[in-house]
């Protein structure tokens, strides 16, 4: 191992962990805001990948793509919260959970019987990458890494600049004091449901197109999502990809000690770790930032 | 007669119907049934393997049948899911008695089915790969049959294989489940045997959105052909992310991953020599001819394509040759001991069931080589087949030669 090689891996955490983060922002947006972890995030996730793979086969164009993959996971999301959650929204967090998971399969189901199973994929040219005295970068790679700070600068500006966003913070720290100080509930939840329905269809298509499309695809992301979230705190945008990234870094660098079956499990040690040093997450106060 | 006796009679007679059946049952008809993928991941195949196996049916019955019986068979859908063809093969048991399963598809579906057939004394012809199928507690009984090539054959195919291109410096790569790391450790032992050292083995997790670093793994050992016992999804973020690295290197992976679908994905520059290697049917067998036109002209579909349909009808000829034999009533065993010398060299051999009848009747003992392969079943009944070596070019497979272990 040479520290080329070294570094090598560390970059191939960074990719990995860059391709979870737009999933665990999504994870953690919903948690911040309607407070439960949403099982369904996941599979939101595969809606908008299948959306952005659609909408790229039609129109041919990456950017509408992301467009259209967002649209998805954004109708997706609102018929989930309209048809399933709106009804439930006071109950405890266990019966959201559950039903969280329920919609989750019912998503996946319909995602199976629609498209199938066999494998799509984006038709995408193939780039090389770029060996820098052993070190390899590959341009598709930084491409990644700006739609991702672009996705959380959009979330950010809405949530610390926008009024709306003042209204769903302050929604999800009281909800009754919110709606005494004359917030409109309904349409803050309209919109805060859209959003992280959008974010998560921007996460299915860059997702579908660095890897492949399957209905299943958000439901095995959901795991090191969560991971990722809970590392930075819940309902932290920032911790959220913070996390994604410090889990694949550590997952990679690992690997010359523990191989590449255990590397998961690492991830999961390193959560562990945190969550005893500082349970409320990397990035969360004591109290909480909502 | 008031309701309730009626009742009662009617049950009584039911009892004594289902009572005398097993009886007449054995004298005219010997009872199996195909389970086979009809929908779910194996649906491209389940239906020419069912097809398959009724042709087998058909011409067996039309040879006046198998020690004076006529061949029965019922047919399920396994919906390619362990849960499905357990219960199916459950009804199939039970309410069919039936005396053999055969065309089960998949390691899933056959590893859930064969605690149940065995159990039952019934036969499972299957054309699944895990090498645990052969092995007790799945095989303890030896009631069950491999039609397909083990992992551990496709290995040493791969091995062969590696060997006639003059590869130096192989790696393996293996997706973590039996049937992966069953490739390339049988790639592996071949390989070794013979002389020649693995400068890196790597098993990685399934659903992982990247490989790079196992790829970089690999790469370090600066291989000339990296083996590979992979699904297509891996395969498929494998190869790109190798062709971004710009390390040149050939690849051996299973028929079941370098497919068009794979081809299709990832575009001629990449897949460019790749080596896929699948099993093949005997092509050249006398067996596998008539079967082919048969195939073509009844079922409309190319025996070619669906080198598990040959499967099923070798499953059914040579379980109708042993039940000519040793008679349809004749116990599981003995009637497993049969198939098991039926598909194995030491008999004049046989390419059809009339043929095969017409010498048993007589007497002799004969050996059946089939459609699919020559049998040739070794101590857990596992079938060796041929393989067929076929390389990427400019975005078409093109098969280039056969393999014979």
């Amino acid at each position: 191992m040479t520290f080329a090689d070294f570094l090598n891996l560390a970059l191939n955490g960074l990719v990995e962990g860059l391709l979870i983060a737009l999933p665990a922002l999504a994870v953690t947006l919903v948690h911040g805001l309607a407070r439960f972890p949403n099982a369904a995030t996941g599979d939101v996730v595969a809606a908008g990948g299948f959306g952005g793979y659609f909408t790229f086969n039609v129109t041919g164009s990456l950017l509408l793509a992301g467009l259209g993959g967002a649209l998805v996971g954004a109708l997706v999301s609102l018929a989930a919260y309209y048809l399933a959650f709106k009804a439930i929204m006071r109950r405890s967090v266990i019966t959201l959970l559950l039903t969280s998971i329920g919609v989750g399969f019912f998503i996946r189901s319909v995602l199976g019987m629609s498209f199938g199973h066999e494998l799509k994929m984006f038709s995408l040219p193939l780039t090389r990458a770029i060996n820098f005295h052993g070190v390899l970068i590959n341009p598709t790679d930084v491409q990644l890494a700006g739609v991702i700070v672009a996705v959380l600068a959009a979330v950010f500006v809405m949530l610390y600049v926008a009024p709306v966003g003042r209204m769903m913070r302050a929604l999800a720290d009281d909800p009754d004091l919110g709606r005494v100080s004359g917030i409109r509930k309904e349409r803050v939840m309209v919109v805060m449901w859209s959003v992280t329905g959008a974010v998560c269809g921007i996460a299915g298509t860059v997702l579908g197109m660095r890897t492949t499309l399957a209905p299943e695809m958000g439901w095995t992301m959901l795991l090191p999502a969560f991971a990722a979230a809970v590392i930075g705190g819940l309902g932290n945008p920032v911790g959220a990809v913070a996390g994604a990234i410090l889990l694949g870094v550590v997952q990679e660098l690992s690997t010359p000690y523990v191989g590449f079956v255990y590397k998961i499990a690492l991830g999961y040690v390193v959560m562990l770790l945190v969550l005893l040093v500082r349970p409320q997450g990397l990035f969360n106060r004591p109290q909480g930032v909502r | 007669m008031n309701r309730r006796k009626l009742l009662t009679l009617g049950a009584v007679a039911l009892i004594a119907s289902q009572w005398g059946t097993p009886v007449f049952a054995q004298q005219g008809v010997f009872k199996i049934a195909s389970l086979n993928p009809i929908t779910g991941a194996g649906s491209p195949y389940g239906t020419g393997m069912l097809k398959g196996a009724q042709m087998a049916v058909a011409e067996v019955n039309a040879a006046g049948g198998a020690g004076g019986a006529k061949i029965d068979m019922a047919s399920e859908d396994s919906q390619t899911n362990p849960q499905a063809a357990v219960l199916a093969a459950k009804k199939l048991i039970e309410v069919q008695k039936v005396r053999a399963i055969i065309g089960t598809w998949s390691s899933g579906v056959s590893l859930a089915v064969i605690p149940i057939t065995n159990d039952a004394n019934v036969l499972l012809m299957h054309t699944s790969g895990a090498p645990a199928l052969s092995v007790a507690p799945a095989n303890a009984k030896k009631l069950g049959f491999r039609f397909q090539a083990t992992n551990d054959r496709f290995g040493r195919a791969f091995a062969e294989i590696a060997k006639r291109e003059k590869f130096k410096r192989p790696a393996t790569m293996a997706f973590n489940n039996a049937s992966g790391i069953g490739n390339t450790e049988g790639f592996r032992k071949s390989w070794t045997a013979s002389g020649g050292t693995v400068v890196a083995n790597v098993v990685y997790e399934p659903n992982r959105p990247s490989y790079r670093s196992e790829l970089q793994e690999v790469l370090r050992g600066k291989p000339d052909v990296i083996v590979t016992g992979s699904y297509l999804a891996d395969t498929t973020i494998i190869l790109r992310e190798w062709y971004q690295s710009g390390q040149p290197a050939r690849w051996i992976i299973p028929g079941w991953a370098a497919n068009g679908d794979l081809l299709k994905a990832l575009g001629p520059d990449v897949t460019e020599g790749i080596i896929s290697v699948e099993s093949i049917s005997a092509e050249d067998s006398p067996a596998y001819k008539s079967f082919a036109d048969r195939f073509a002209k009844e079922a409309k579909m190319a025996a070619q394509d669906n080198v598990y349909a040959a499967m099923t009808y070798d499953e059914v000829i040579v379980l109708a040759l042993a039940v000519q034999a040793v008679g349809p009533t004749a116990a599981a065993d003995v009637l497993a001991k049969k198939v098991h010398e039926i598909g194995t060299p030491g008999g004049t051999v046989v390419n059809s069931f009339a043929e095969g009848k017409k010498l048993l009747a007589a007497g002799k003992r004969v050996t059946y080589h089939g459609a699919s392969s020559a049998l040739n079943f070794d101590e857990f009944n596992d079938v060796t087949p041929d393989f067929a070596a076929s390389f990427v070019e400019k975005g078409k497979l093109v098969r280039k030669y056969v393999v014979k272990l």
